[in-house]
C-alpha cells in the first residue's frame, strides 16, 4: 500500500519537476559519486573473482545485491560495461547455482572471449572491487523434473554451452546435500533416474572438468564423457549409441541440428538454449533497397538485416543478436520483413521490429 | 502583445534578390565545394572516431554539476530570510542550472550528440529540459527545419521567428519599427516564444490555415503538448516550490520567476549572436536545390557566427558560442568544437570563406544594429 503510494509519488515528482523517466535517472550522476557505476534500472555488481580457465575462457564471479530475483538454474542474465563511453550489453548464462546466489549473493559468468569480439574479450581484464551492471535473470532453459523413474534425461553440451548444466547440476548437488542434512538420510533425487552428459569440446578445452568431477562423484545418477569431434567423431554418430529419454542442447547451430533430428526420429522431447541465431537460408537470394534513415543500402535476404549493416561497418547497438534483448529494435516506417526467430512476417506499415532477426522480404524504409 | 503569426515571407522575384546578395562580399566567389566538402567531412570523420570516454565522462560530470547548482540555488533561495544576499546567490545559482540544462546539456543532448552512449536517460529521444518548450516539438522544428534548412528565407522558420525583419527579403510592415521592443519581449519570454513556435508556423490558432506543409504532428497534439508542457513549468517553478516554502513563498516565487528571466536573456542573446550578426547570410530556396554536401556546408558556413571566449563561457553558452562548428557538425558532442574551431578556420580561410567571429560584446552589438537597420525600410 504505502510502496504503490510513494511509487507513484516519485513517478508524478520526476515527471512534473525534474522531466525524467524516474528519479533514479534524475539522480544517477550524483549517486555514481557515492556508489560508482550505479545505474537506473540496472542493479550493480561487484566484481569478486576473475580467473583464466583458458587461453580463450574467463570465469568472472560477481557479487550481486541481496535485492537481486535469484535466478532459477540454466537461466541467463544480462551484462552491462561501460566500454569507452558507450554501455554495451551481452547476454551470459549463469554457471553456479541458485543456493550460491542466495547464501553469498554470488553469481558466476564462464564466457568464451570472442575474436573482435567487443565485449567478451574485455572481461579478463576487469578489475578486482570494479562495478558493472547486470540484469535480473530471464530464460527458460530450465530443467524440467517431470521424467518418469527409470528414466534417463540426456545433457548434450559443445564449448561454452557447458554453462546452464553446470549451473543445473550444482543445483541438483545442493539439492541433495540440503535433503541429506535435513532428513539424514541418504537418498536419490526421486523424480531423476539417470542423468548423462556428453561435453564436446576442442581438445584440451574442456571448461570446469574438477567441477564435473566433483558432481559426479556425489551424485549417484549422474555420470558424463568428454568427446572430441577429432577423435570421437560427430555427434550425430554418437547419438545413437546413448539411451537417452529426453534431451537437453546447448551448443553451435550445427550441434543442435544433430539433436533435433535425432529427437525427431526418435520422438524424444527435446529442450535447447542458443546462444546465437540458427541461421536459415532463403531459397531464393534477392537483393533490396533498404532506406536507412536518409541513406539508402542494398541488402540481400541470405542475412539478417543487422549482421548486413554491421558488416558494412554502419554504428547500429545490438547486444544477443537473436531477437531476445531488444537492443537491436527500431522504427520500420514500410516495407516487409520476416522475423527468423518466429517465422512471422510483418505488415506493410510501421512498426517495432528486431534487425537482428529481420529478414527482408521488400525494400523497406528504418528509422534507427 | 506581441502577435506571433508566422512568417511574412512575400518573396521578392528571385532575380532582385540574388542580385542583393552578390552584393555581399563572401558570396561573390564561390568556393570548390568538392573539396571543401570533403575537407570537412575528412575533419568530421577525425574528430568522431575520437569521442570517447572522455567525452562520456564529460557530459556525466556537467549533469553532476548541474543538478549541484540548480539545487543548492533553489536551497538558497529559501534561505533569503536569513540574508538577502543567499536569496540573490540562490537565483543565480538557479539561473545557471537552468542554463546548463537547456543549453549544455539539453540543446546538446536534445541534438544526438551523445547518442552513441547507449545511454537510456542520455539521449535524444529521452531528454527533456527544464523550459516551456516540449522537446518533441523542438526537435521538429529547430532540429530538423533549422538545421536543414538554415537559413533558408521561408523555409527555417527559425529566422527572426516569424517577428523580426532581419533582412530585405523580407518585406517591410509597419509594425517593423517597433521590432526592437519586440525583440526585448521576445528575449524576456523566449522559453514561450521557442514553446509557442511550432504553433504559430503551423497556424494553430491564428491566421489562415495552409496545406503546404506535410503536417508531422496533429494540431490537437501540438495544442495539448503545449499546454501540458507549459502548464507544467508554471506549476513547478511558481506553485510548488513557493508552497513548498510555506511562509518564504513569495521569496521563492520571486525567486524562480527572476531565474527564469536571467535564463530567457541569456538563451535568447546567445542565440541571435550566433545567427543574426550582420555579416550572417539569409538564401533563397532555388539556390539550394539538389545543393551539394558542400554546399550545404557554405551555407551553414555563412549563416552563422561564433563569440569568443574562455571555457567557462563555452560551457555556459552550450558551446553554442561555436555556432559555425555546430552548423557543420550539429551531431558532435560539442565540447569537441573547441579543438575542431582552429582547423574549420583553416578550410575556411583557404575557401575565401569569411569566418564570422568576434567577441561578445561587439557580435551582440552588431545584433542590435541590424535589428534597428531592418526596423526600417
Ligand atoms: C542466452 C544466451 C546465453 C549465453 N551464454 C553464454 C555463456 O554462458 N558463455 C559464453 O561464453 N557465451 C554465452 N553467450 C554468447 C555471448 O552472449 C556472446 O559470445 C557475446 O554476446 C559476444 O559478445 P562480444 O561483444 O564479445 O562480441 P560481438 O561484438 O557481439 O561479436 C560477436 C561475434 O561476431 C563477430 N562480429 C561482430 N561484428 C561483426 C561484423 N561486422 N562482421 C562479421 N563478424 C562480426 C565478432 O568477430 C564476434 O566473433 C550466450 C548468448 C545467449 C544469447
Ligand atoms: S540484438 Fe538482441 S534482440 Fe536483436
Amino acid at each position: 500500500m504505502l510502496g504503490v503510494a510513494s511509487g507513484k509519488l516519485s513517478s508524478w515528482i520526476s515527471r512534473q519537476i525534474l522531466h525524467y523517466s524516474s528519479v533514479g535517472g534524475y539522480l544517477e550522476t550524483v549517486i555514481q559519486l557515492v556508489k560508482p557505476n550505479w545505474r537506473d534500472g540496472y542493479y550493480r555488481a561487484e566484481i569478486v573473482a576473475v580467473k583464466k580457465l583458458h587461453a580463450n575462457t574467463v570465469e568472472v564471479q560477481l557479487k550481486v545485491p541481496s535485492y537481486w530475483p535469484v535466478h532459477k538454474a540454466g537461466q541467463h542474465l544480462e551484462l552491462t560495461l561501460e566500454i569507452d563511453g558507450r554501455l554495451v550489453t551481452r547476454l551470459f548464462t549463469i554457471a553456479s547455482s541458485p543456493s550460491l546466489a542466495k547464501s553469498k549473493r554470488l553469481v558466476r559468468l564462464v564466457v568464451k572471449s570472442q575474436p573482435h569480439g567487443i565485449l567478451t574479450p574485455k572481461l579478463e581484464a576487469l578489475a578486482l572491487g570494479s562495478w558493472v551492471n547486470v540484469s535480473k535473470p530471464s530464460g527458460d532453459f530450465t530443467f524440467q523434473f517431470n521424467l518418469q523413474p527409470e528414466q534417463r534425461a540426456l545433457f548434450l553440451a559443445a564449448g561454452s554451452g557447458i554453462t546452464p548444466f553446470i549451473a543445473m547440476l550444482n543445483a541438483m548437488l545442493n539439492n541433495m546435500l540440503d535433503d541429506q542434512s535435513r532428513s539424514n538420510k541418504h537418498e536419490r533425487d526421486a523424480n531423476v533416474s539417470a542423468l548423462h552428459l556428453v561435453y564436446y569440446a576442442k581438445p584440451g578445452e574442456h571448461l570446469l572438468l574438477d567441477e564435473l568431477e566433483v558432481i559426479a562423484e556425489q551424485l549417484d545418477f549422474f555420470t558424463f564423457e568428454l568427446l572430441t569431434r577429432t577423435k570421437d567423431g560427430e555427434l550425430s554418430k554418437k547419438l545413437p549409441t546413448l539411451n537417452a529419454d529426453a534431451l537437453y542442447v546447448c551448443g553451435p547451430s550445427p550441434f543442435y541440428h544433430a539433436a533435433a533430428e535425432f529427437a525427431k526420429r526418435e520422438n524424444l522431447p527435446i529442450y535447447a538454449e542458443h546462444f546465437s541465431l540458427i541461421p536459415t537460408t532463403p531459397d531464393e537470394q534477392q537483393t533490396f533497397t533498404a532506406q536507412l534513415n536518409s541513406e539508402l543500402i542494398e541488402l540481400t535476404n541470405a542475412e539478417p538485416v543487422l549482421t548486413q549493416l554491421l558488416a558494412k561497418g554502419r554504428q547500429l547497438t545490438y547486444g544477443c543478436k537473436m531477437g531476445i534483448c531488444h537492443q537491436c529494435q527500431c522504427v520500420k516506417k514500410s516495407g516487409v520483413v520476416k522475423n527468423l526467430r518466429t517465422g512471422e512476417v510483418s505488415d506493410r506499415g510501421e512498426e517495432l521490429i528486431q534487425l537482428c532477426v529481420s529478414q527482408l522480404m521488400t525494400d523497406v524504409e528504418l528509422e534507427a | 502583445m506581441i502577435s506571433l503569426t508566422s512568417e511574412k515571407t512575400n518573396q521578392k522575384p528571385s532575380q532582385l534578390a540574388s542580385q542583393e546578395l552578390n552584393q555581399k562580399p563572401s558570396h561573390k566567389t564561390e568556393p570548390n565545394y568538392e573539396q571543401l566538402g570533403q575537407q570537412l567531412d575528412g575533419l568530421r570523420a577525425e574528430t568522431m572516431a575520437k569521442v570517447g570516454q572522455e567525452d562520456a565522462n564529460y557530459i556525466r560530470l556537467i549533469i553532476r554539476l548541474q543538478r549541484l547548482v540548480q539545487w543548492s540555488g533553489r536551497i538558497l533561495i529559501v534561505l533569503g530570510f536569513v540574508s538577502p544576499i543567499l536569496w540573490a546567490i540562490g537565483v543565480l545559482l538557479l539561473a545557471a542550472g537552468k542554463i546548463l540544462d537547456n543549453m549544455e546539456i539539453g540543446h546538446n543532448v536534445m541534438h544526438g550528440q551523445y547518442d552513441w552512449m547507449n545511454d537510456k536517460h542520455i539521449n535524444s529521444k529521452a531528454y527533456e529540459w527544464d523550459i516551456a518548450c516540449d522537446g518533441a516539438s523542438w526537435n521538429r522544428v529547430h532540429n530538423y527545419e533549422h538545421h536543414t534548412y538554415t537559413n533558408i528565407v521561408g523555409k527555417d522558420r527559425d529566422y527572426g521567428y516569424g517577428l523580426l525583419r532581419l533582412s530585405n527579403d523580407f518585406a517591410w510592415r509597419v509594425k517593423n519599427l517597433w521590432q526592437f521592443v519586440t525583440y526585448i519581449l521576445l528575449s524576456v519570454l523566449f522559453q514561450w516564444g521557442i514553446a509557442y513556435h511550432e504553433m504559430a508556423a503551423e497556424r494553430v490558432f491564428f491566421g489562415k490555415k495552409k496545406d503546404n506543409r506535410q503536417h508531422k504532428i496533429s494540431h490537437a497534439e501540438l495544442k495539448q503538448r503545449f499546454f501540458s508542457k507549459g502548464a507544467r513549468q508554471l506549476v513547478t517553478d511558481y506553485v510548488i516550490f513557493p508552497l513548498l516554502a510555506g511562509p518564504f513563498f513569495l521569496w521563492v516565487l520571486v525567486g524562480n520567476l527572476v531565474a527564469n528571466l536571467l535564463r530567457n536573456l541569456w538563451t535568447s542573446t546567445i542565440i541571435f549572436c550566433g545567427h543574426f550578426t550582420e555579416h550572417a547570410q539569409v538564401f533563397q530556396e532555388a539556390e539550394c536545390k539538389n545543393e551539394s554536401k558542400g554546399q550545404w556546408y557554405y551555407r551553414q558556413a555563412l549563416g552563422s557566427s561564433n563569440i569568443k571566449g574562455g571555457n567557462w563561457f563555452h560551457v555556459s553558452t552550450g558551446h553554442l558560442s561555436f555556432q559555425i562548428e555546430h552548423h557543420l557538425f550539429p551531431d558532435m558532442p560539442a565540447r569537441r568544437y573547441r579543438e575542431v574551431a582552429p582547423r574549420v578556420k583553416e578550410i575556411f580561410a583557404q575557401h575565401g570563406i569569411h569566418y564570422n567571429t568576434g567577441s561578445f560584446l561587439r557580435q551582440y552589438a552588431s545584433v542590435l544594429k541590424r535589428i534597428i537597420r531592418y526596423s526600417f525600410p
